[in-house]
């Protein structure tokens, strides 16, 4: 009797004891999952609205790649030195709304504690002005013309190897902006900080090549984007290749439905859906972590830039002029910018523009490339497998706000890109919002233009102005008539 | 274990010894007591710690001059070492003390008008408030009483001299602890208090160093700013100091964007003004929203702002109403048919009235024509970042937007609004109804006694008595008085007409 006793009490506080590490565990594992990694869904405004969602929503990078918000707050705070001019996020051109808490393309999620990321719309958003005396007009889903994309990437590396990045200055800096409870701060203090400042440092490494001080920067409005494939998808090592090109509009994807068109500048892609899941996967920097969730989310954003109309040119068209534009237009552009041949590749040789671009990328990296993206699961039609010498001419569709031209963007203006090469302006500056509706094309020169923009020199590697002869050698008159005619696509 | 015999001790270890009876008591002594001592230190500690306990005036007017908005918290000086500073750093102040810079000082009071008081953590600190920049004096002749005027423009205040005075003594050697701790030991034995040896030796010269290092931080911050024209009394560089909250490098702003002093409002009745464009450029068109900005100035911060002392001051100017023109007014009559003709439809039905089509609506400034560095100074750039202000919060500013003009502005109270125009370049009513040609191109800000026939203060006079005023050069860049000119301003009526509608504005 006593003995059963015994070994029932002992049974007992055996019960007890792992009830006890059970119930400690599920608190600890409760606090953890509360703390890092339960998810709140972003507000209605912006999951309700489409526009707001391209804009503002969540593409699920913030898991991954999100930064702790009061880190992203503080920032540019802490190493405005380090800013390309004064503007806190602002100095990076990014589009942003008056009233709005962060930039367009710039999300806000709560993952365990509110983060920052990116989605689509931080390099697919385009901002204009049509006189000084005005703020400026965004267009989600347009070219990101203005955004120093490579200025932010050095940024976030450069604020993590300075010796201030540490957590008694992030936190004094902190302290000033929000009352985070003890709990938080102990988190920020001894995990956030730490970890961020870590991460930010292993990139350093794989953004080697924008250090490269005999590589060309990319300047506003630009990106090496096979480049980047290479060293954040396939991690090969660096090559001294390079091909900065214009970030391009993403409206109206319908177009690319015709059989035969394929993405890209060089034709890189067989179909949007291919695009927007590798383009979305390089925002996310990692195997997606909920598939469904992410192709459903590439699904809605395909189906809504598919509708997306291009913007309306927001100054008067000379109607008469523009007609006649339209004779012009047919005789000598249709046949590639409006015809079978819009959207698939043009050999090398034909268009002759700088081919620097076409060498950032080969077969083998598309090989390579569609395997990765494969061994996330995923499905798709993917990367063409085949050596591209050539580039896709353009659908012309808001061809205006598409500036500047040619695929590394080494022409600032329509009525430039009419104009014999080696009259086309040699140096310019790009990434002033200020347009100008006579050459179309956004303004370029000037003392503004300078202090907002950066420094395009087309004796630069992969920034060449040649090529493209079609339309130089029209009539004035004609090019005038072209011009005001490209105005109403 | 209780009662260990002698004998046996030897064969005991050392702790055992110890567990002794004898030994015992000298250890529970010897680590109790300190234990005990540093608990109760580590409570008073905390006690300090938890100290927040600001001066409260349960009347509103005497909590508008002497409340706090919560700004000591973050930017308060020690009250003590704030007295003394203009004892040790007498050479970087145009005369005695404070007063010297402009403020304004009640009889019994030791702090000016616009600085309030908090114990906060251990320490009675003082910071600026609302009525620092937004309560002034009016003298009736050289040799009369000023009387304070609450809601005007503090139109004596020298905010720039202020500014270069912290700054100029936090570099001298003369605020170093050596110097201040004994000043404020005299200051205190003056009061009949004493300084306590705590204070004396460790919470006095840790808080100096910190004083220090704070302001020649936020003097590296100011620094590219300096070298530009002074602001005079009455003015402040709104946004640029605003830049300073974000730490933009001021020496990369674009030129343009430099050296905008533009003069102190009014804040009476902000009932009327609700959805209207505030500020002078108009950029935000909330009442609420605007005074947490204009609460930075004061020190404040997002997790630091006292919101409940705010609202008692918002709240009241919700309604508190202009003092009336203390002078003698002429006949009306025909003021009031000119102001009718010309300018109710900018400026509002009346001085209490502010109906009107345009009123509280931005002006574009080839329009308006005043000087455009105010406008300027405020950028597209600037207002983004400010809608990143008081993140978290539910009320995250939203309404911050970059505009190409001017607002028109109601004119309640406008006699006491003087030198008039966003830059106060004018100094009267009477001026600014004569063409920019016609108005004074050098004058003195900064006199507070009236001129009832010019409807502004006394501006001809370099000095007074003991008070010198600020030579205010409308050549220099940002002090341009052109603008608001021509036929629909009234500038080209007849002398008795223009006359006639100052005599009418007197009423408002």
């Amino acid at each position: 009797m006593a003995a059963k006793r015994k070994l029932g009490s002992g049974k007992r506080k055996l019960l007890i004891a792992i009830g006890m590490v059970l119930v400690l565990g599920a608190l600890g594992g409760g606090f953890t999952w509360y703390k890092f990694f339960r998810e709140e869904p972003q507000p209605d405004w912006i999951t309700k609205d489409p526009d707001m969602r391209f804009k503002y929503g969540s593409i699920g990078a913030e898991r991954e790649a999100g930064m702790p918000y009061w880190i992203f707050y503080v920032l540019p705070r802490m190493f405005p030195e380090k800013l390309p001019k004064p503007g806190g996020w602002a100095a990076f051109g990014v589009s942003w709304e008056q009233g709005q808490e962060l930039p367009i393309g710039f999300t806000k999620m709560v993952v365990g504690f509110p983060r920052v990321a990116n989605n689509c719309a931080s390099c697919h958003a385009a901002r204009y002005r049509t006189s000084l005396e005005e703020n400026p007009t965004f267009v989600g889903s347009g070219p990101g013309h203005t955004l120093y994309l490579v200025g932010l990437f050095r940024f976030f590396v450069d604020c993590a190897k300075d010796p201030r990045f540490n957590a008694d200055n992030m936190m004094r800096e902190i302290r000033l902006v929000t009352n985070l409870s003890w709990i938080d701060r102990m988190i920020y203090r001894f995990i956030l900080i730490p970890v961020t400042k870590k991460r930010l440092l292993e990139r350093e490494a794989q953004f080697a090549w924008i250090y490269r001080r005999d590589l060309p920067d990319w300047g506003r409005g630009r990106d090496d984007a096979m480049n980047l494939t290479k060293y954040f998808l396939l991690k090969l090592p660096m090559d001294d290749s390079t091909g900065p090109t214009d970030m391009p509009p993403i409206w109206n994807l319908k177009k690319y439905d015709r059989e035969g068109t394929t993405m890209n500048l060089a034709g890189d892609s067989h179909d949007a859906y291919s695009v927007i899941i590798d383009s979305a996967l390089g925002v996310i920097g990692a195997a997606p972590k909920r598939k469904e969730e992410f192709l459903e989310q590439v699904k809605w954003l395909q189906q809504y830039l598919r509708a997306k109309e291009p913007p309306k040119f927001p100054f008067p068209i000379n109607g008469k002029l523009a007609a006649a534009g339209k004779n012009v237009f047919d005789a000598n552009c249709a046949t590639c910018h409006a015809s079978d041949k819009t959207g698939k590749r043009m050999p090398l040789e034909a268009v002759g523009t700088d081919p620097e671009r076409i060498r950032t990328w080969n077969k083998d990296n598309a090989i390579a490339a569609n395997k990765v993206v494969r061994g996330f699961g995923i499905e798709r039609k993917g990367l063409v497998e085949a050596p591209l010498e050539g580039y896709n001419p353009p659908f012309l569709d808001g061809v205006w706000l598409r500036a500047p031209y040619l695929h590394n963007g080494s022409v600032p203006s329509l009525r430039d890109l009419l104009t014999a090469p080696e009259k086309r302006p040699k140096v310019f500056w790009r990434g002033y919002d200020l347009y100008d509706p006579v050459s179309m094309g956004f303004v370029s020169q000037g003392a503004e233009a300078q202090r907002v923009g950066t420094r395009h020199d087309t004796s630069e590697r992969a920034a060449g102005n040649q090529g493209h002869l079609f339309g130089t050698n029209l009539p004035p008159g004609n090019k005038d008539a072209l011009i005001e005619y490209l105005k109403t696509r | 274990m209780t009662e260990p015999t002698r004998s046996t001790t030897g064969k005991r270890s050392w702790l055992a010894r110890l567990a002794q009876k004898r030994w015992g008591t000298w250890l529970v002594a010897l680590l109790i007591l300190p234990t005990l001592g540093l608990i109760a230190l580590l409570i008073y500690g905390a006690l300090l710690m938890m100290e927040d306990e600001p001066v409260v005036y349960a009347n509103i007017e005497e909590h508008f001059k002497y409340g706090s908005t919560g700004g000591e918290r973050e930017s308060g000086f020690p009250y003590w070492i704030f007295q003394a500073l203009p004892r040790v750093c007498a050479i970087h102040l145009p005369g005695p003390g404070y007063a010297s810079l402009g403020m304004v000082f009640e009889e019994g009071k030791d702090l000016p008008v616009g600085m309030s008081r908090r114990r906060y953590q251990g320490v009675d600190r003082t910071f600026l408030n609302c009525a620092v920049c937004h309560a002034s004096t009016v003298r009736d002749s050289p040799a009369a009483r000023p009387r304070l005027y609450l809601g005007m423009p503090a139109h004596t205040f020298n905010v720039w001299a202020f500014q270069k005075f912290l700054f100029e003594c936090a570099k001298d050697p003369k605020s170093s602890a050596e110097y201040v701790v004994p000043e404020i030991d005299r200051l205190m034995r003056e009061k009949g208090e004493r300084l306590g040896p705590v204070d004396r030796y460790l919470i006095y010269p840790v808080a100096v160093a910190l004083v220090r290092e704070r302001l020649l931080m936020l003097r590296g911050r100011f620094e590219p700013l300096m070298p530009y024209p002074e602001w005079g009394p009455g003015r402040v560089d709104t946004f640029n100091a605003a830049k300073v909250l974000f730490n933009f490098p001021l020496g990369a702003l674009a030129e343009a964007e430099k050296n905008a002093p533009s003069d102190f409002p009014s804040i009476w009745l902000q009932q009327p003004r609700k959805g209207k464009q505030l500020h002078w450029d108009g950029n935000n068109t909330v009442v609420e929203e605007r005074n947490k900005s204009a609460a930075f100035g004061t020190g404040t911060t997002p997790p630091t702002i006292d919101l409940q002392a705010i609202g008692r001051i918002e709240k009241w100017l919700l309604t508190a109403e202009p003092p009336k023109y203390p002078y003698p007014v002429g006949k009306v009559a025909r003021g009031a048919a000119i102001y009718e003709r010309y300018c109710i439809s900018c400026h509002g039905a009346s001085g209490r009235d502010f109906s009107g089509e345009l009123v509280g609506k931005v002006t574009p400034i080839k329009d308006i024509g005043t000087d455009r560095r105010r406008l300027d100074s405020y950028t597209y750039d600037l207002a983004v970042n400010q809608s990143m202000l008081y993140a978290g919060y539910p009320w995250r500013f939203q309404h911050f937007r970059k505009t190409f003009g001017y607002a028109n502005m109601p004119l309640d109270g406008i006699w006491l609004r003087a030198p008039y125009l966003h830059n106060g370049s004018v100094p009267s009513l009477r001026d600014l109804l004569e063409p920019s040609a016609q108005r004074p191109k050098i004058f003195f800000r900064g006199n507070d006694v009236y001129d009832p026939k010019k409807v502004g203060f006394v501006s001809n006079l370099a000095a007074q008595g003991w008070r010198s005023f600020f030579r205010f050069d409308t050549a220099v860049p940002g002090n341009s008085n052109v603008g608001h000119e021509g036929k629909p301003y009234g500038t080209e009526l007849p002398p008795p007409d223009k006359d006639a509608l100052v005599e009418y504005l007197k009423t408002f």
